[in-house]
Parts: C-alpha cells; structure tokens; sequence
C-alpha cells in the first residue's frame, strides 16, 4: 500500500508554473545560494523564499509537522555555530569581541566562557539565513509537485526514459518505506526488541540494528516482484515511454527558466571574481 | 556516437564560459585570485560521471549494463531506502551517542548490496540519487561531491557482474583493497594527530575539532580484518565472500574519491583530507559492511528460493 506525500492542487503562485521550469528554478537558486557568504547577498535569496513560501497557499498546519523540525535543527545548529563559532574559522582571520560572559558556575572545574564576537554573530546569522532559505524551497516542492507529475517532469527535464521512471518511482517509495520502517519496528519491540539505548562498542550497535534493517530491505525486494510484474504487463521498456498528461511550456516557464540560468550564472561569475564572500557591518566592530 | 559527441560538446561550452569569466575578470581586476568552492563541487561531479561513463565505454558489451524493468524497480527501491535509512541515521531521529568518534551509518550497506546483488547502475543510482534525497530529507543541504562517491560505491560494488568466475576474481580485488587500506592506515599512523572532521562531540559541542581518536584510526585496520574473516569463513558460499570483498572495495573507493575531492573544494592538505576524513568514514562504513551485507546476501538468497526467481 501506498503512502502519499501530502500534496494537494492550490492556485498558489508555485504552482501555476510548469514543474520543469519550477524544478530548474529551484536548482539554479540552490547553486546561487550556495555561492555566497554575504549577508546582504543572503538576503536576496531569503527574500525569494520568504515569497514562495508565503504565496503558496499551503496551511500552517498542514506543513507544521516538517516545518517546526527544520526549524528546530536550525536553530540548533545556528546556535552551535554561534556559541563555538567552529565552522567560520576558515571564512575569517581574526574576531572582534563584542563580549564575553562568563557564567557564574563552573562545571567539573570547567567554568562556561560565552565569547560573543562580531564575526561570530554575523556567521550565525548569515548561516541561518542560508540554510533556511535552501530548506524552505526543498520543503515546498513534496507539496506542490503533483506525484502525477514527477516522471514526465524528469523526463522533461531531458533524462532517459528509464532513469526519469526511477526517479518517480523512488519518490513515491519514500513515504512507503518510512512507514514500513516503523512498522517494522513496532513488530520487534512486540518480539522485545531495544532501541532506544544505542550505546555499547560498535559491534554491539550493529547487532542491535540488524534486525530493522534487514526486514525492511529484503520486504522491499519482495514487494518489488509484484510492481515489476505490473510494469512488464504494460509492456514498460518496450518503446519510448508516453504518460497521460502533457506538460507544455508558457511564456511565463520560459521567463522563469531564463531568470534561473541568468541568476545562478551571475552568481558564479560573482563569485568567482571574489565578491559575496563573508561580510561583517562596520557598524558591529568596536 | 552522437551522443558522445554532444557530452563533449556540452562540457566544453562549460569550460569555455568558465575560461572566459577568468579571462575577463582578470582584465577587470589585476590582482584576481579566484574562489572556486562552488564551481569545484560541480567539476567533481563531472569527473566522477567521468569515470562511470569511461568505465561504461571499456565494458560496453558486458550483460551488466542491461537496464530492464527489474533494475529500473530496483534502483528506485534501493534509492529511497537508502534515503529513507541515512535520514533515520543521520542524528536527527536516533540521537547517536558517538563512542569513540565513529559515526552510526549502517545505511552503507544499502548501496552496496544493491550494486552487487543488481548490478552497477542499480548500484550507482542508489547510492547517488538516495543519498541526495536523503541529504534533501534531513533538511540540511546537498553535497553533490558526495553523492557521487556514495553513487561510485554501488557502482564498483556491481563491478562483481564484470567477472563470471567470482572466485578468481575475489583474490585480486582483496590485495588491491589491501594495499589501498595499509596506505591510509600508515598515513593515520605517522599524523596521529590529525583531527577528525567528520566527528561531531555533542558533548563538547565541537565540529571536526577533536584529535582523531585510535579507535577511528584503526577502523579501516579493523574493518578489513573482519572482511578478511568474513571471506574466508564463508570460502564455500561465494555468494557471501565476493558481496563483502567487492564491497569493501567500493567503500573504499567511493568514499575515498569524495574524500580526496574536499582536498581542492575545502582546501584540505591530503593528510587531513585522508586521515580526517577517509578514514573515519570509510573505516566504520566497512565494519558495517562486513557484518549487513552478509546478512543481506543470506537473507536475499532465501527470498529467491522462496519465491523462485
């Protein structure tokens, strides 16, 4: 039995653009973004995704569930990142410290040293908004892509036949397989099975995951049989592959795509010649 | 052959916007150092796909590059299962307490059965378009260098298909990993202090800041050993031996070319792109190996005499 991504038809601004277009799009904004350091170049593509997302008439609490998870790793890891400031070390030579609080307590002879500096800020902040923008346009597209949609996207988008029907397939096994995970894992703790302590040595770890892994795999193998019998009474692989829906090209694809490739080629060209790189406002240095 | 020549084509256009970005931004600005993190991703992805299709031109005629229905269900399966296994494992649902800097991804073992037991596409595509999507899950952003090793993996781990006679070829690919995992090995031992980029210490809340602890040093050591076990133990079920030797070597290889590319992307010296990065990946990624794909290979060849296909 299928599980289903939760997509449903709205009339947001996503979706009135053809899903190649919207799927270029998206790749060119993830290479752009990818590019820069800058916060105020950040800003840009954080604007961009603040828009998708506002404009894609999906509720609140339908996207709840995946949204408060993203956010709460990347509050996580901003605060990481902020509290050590570890990952920005290659991207600035020296710090400005803002301040520095050192807490009251010492743990096991170790006292706590907050050490607040300008680059650290500026880093964390940069990262935040960096990552957010990547995963709110990954959010979107499980729940604006039509699953009708996702082979004859791909095969739109110029792969092979059988490789866009791979990718297709994949996505809807996704959600499946999740579930059969957690079944699978209900049917062992029912046989005593513990996993909620994963400590021990290594060989130990493997043990103990084993058992969930291997049911799910050699299930999933199994149940293959039958869709492979069905694709093979459809005569699938025989001849150049036909879906029921068309997609065609509008003007307003053609734009988008145009808007992608510049954006992401610019982006490269930007940062290859060295600007975009990390940023701290004068304003912040003492 | 058009084919071929559209490939070229496309690749120097590439090289040909690139080269004149250079050209001109030097004209504009003199003292022009360029930064290429970004662009490197990509060339890397480009070599790696390199490497697949330089592979596919040798053996063109081998049966394993048959893409019928069965593998184009099986690399689906293989890739959202591997998705669906590294997201799981990837710290965000099992919080993993790390005992001695190794990190918990069973998932490997998902790319390299699926190479051996299906085939090398089946096996590139799992490991490639699962670990992105798995990458996709998390939320946390894609690594498109990565990718490709995972996908090499599966790839040379279906590179078995190349050889009817497993057996003659088991001894060649065991001395080739071999050599490949004292050389690393003895890179760890004379820079033990390398850290370890791909520890993270929730408990200290460092990124790739601890030294490299022994027990991660010696994983690859450890790993090998046991495949060495695994092989001969189960000498008469070739089946078994040749998943896990074919298997190590993949680990090995694929992982060590997405290692070795943070060399240019991230600025690493070799030492540490190698010590503080290949090893504990690939090291743990191997013992891993060693235990679930038997079980994996066991499992499936009872599956097919079950159902008889």
């Amino acid at each position: 039995m299928l599980v289903a991504w939760r997509y449903r038809k709205r009339d947001s601004l996503l979706q009135s653009f053809d899903p190649r277009a919207w799927i270029i799009f998206f790749l060119c904004f993830l290479g752009s973004t990818l590019c820069f350091w800058d916060f105020r170049y950040l800003l840009l593509f954080f604007g961009i995704a603040l828009l998708s997302v506002f404009t894609s008439g999906i509720r609140w609490n339908e996207m709840a569930r995946a949204w408060i998870f993203i956010m709460g790793f990347i509050l996580f890891f901003s605060l990481l990142t902020f509290l050590t400031g570890r990952g920005g070390m290659e991207l600035y030579g020296s710090e400005h410290s803002l301040a520095k609080l050192t807490a009251t307590f010492t743990i096991f002879g170790w006292r706590p040293v907050l050490n607040i500096s300008a680059e650290k800020t500026m880093y964390a902040l940069s990262m935040l908004i960096r990552v957010f923008s990547i995963a709110s346009m990954t959010i979107l597209i499980p729940y604006s892509l039509n699953p009708a949609h996702y082979g004859i996207t791909f095969r739109g988008l110029g792969l092979p036949d059988k490789i866009a029907y791979g990718m297709d397939l994949t996505m809807r096994f996704i959600p499946t397989f999740g579930r059969d995970f957690s079944l699978t894992m209900d049917a062992q703790k029912a046989r005593g099975y513990e996993i909620e302590k994963l400590d021990g040595g290594l060989f130990a770890q493997v043990k103990k995951l084993a058992p969930l892994i291997i049911p799910v795999t050699i299930h999933a193998i199994a149940g293959s049989e039958d869709i492979i019998d069905a694709m093979d009474l459809r005569a699938f692989g025989v001849g150049p592959r036909t879906w029921l829906e068309t997609l065609t090209y509008r003007k307003r694809d053609r734009v988008l795509i145009a808007v992608g490739v510049v954006l992401f080629l610019f982006s490269l060209a930007l940062s290859l010649l060295g600007y975009g790189k990390f940023w701290v406002p004068a304003f912040m240095i003492p | 052959m058009k084919k071929v020549w559209s490939v070229v084509l496309s690749l120097a256009a590439v090289l040909a916007f690139f080269l004149g970005i250079w050209l001109i931004g030097r004209i504009i600005n003199p003292s022009l150092n360029l930064d290429q993190t970004a662009l490197l991703r990509f060339v890397f992805v480009g070599v790696g796909l390199l490497i697949v299709f330089v592979v596919y031109l040798l053996t063109k005629n081998s049966k394993m590059w048959e893409v019928g229905t069965r593998q184009v269900v099986y690399m689906a399966i293989g890739a959202a299962l591997y998705a669906i296994l590294s997201y799981l494992f990837n710290g965000t649902v099992f919080v993993v307490p790390s005992v001695s800097q190794v990190a918990l991804r069973p998932a490997i073992a998902i790319p390299m059965f699926f190479g051996y037991a299906f085939g090398p596409v089946v096996g590139f595509f799992t490991g490639a378009v699962g670990n992105m999507f798995g990458d996709a899950l998390t939320g946390f952003g894609l690594s498109p260098q990565w990718s490709i090793g995972n996908g090499l993996v599966g790839f040379v781990a279906g590179l078995a298909w190349l050889f009817t006679d497993k057996k003659k070829s088991l001894n060649v690919v065991l001395i080739v990993s071999a050599v490949l995992a004292a050389l690393a090995t003895v890179l760890y031992l004379v820079n033990p202090n390398t850290a370890n980029g791909v520890f993270f210490d929730a408990a200290n809340n460092i990124f790739g800041d601890a030294k490299i602890s022994l027990g991660a040093g010696l994983s690859l050591v450890v790993g090998f050993v046991i495949v060495l076990l695994v092989r001969f133990i189960f000498h008469k079920n070739i089946d078994v031996a040749a998943a896990v030797t074919w298997a190590m070597l993949g680990n090995i290889l694929g992982i060590g070319f997405a290692a070795v590319s943070d060399i240019w992307i991230n600025g690493y010296s070799p030492v540490v792109a190698l010590v503080g990065e290949f090893i504990p990946s690939a090291g743990p990624n191997l013992i891993f190996a060693a235990i679930l794909v038997p079980l994996l290979v066991g499992a499936y060849a009872s599956i097919q005499k079950q159902t008889g296909r």
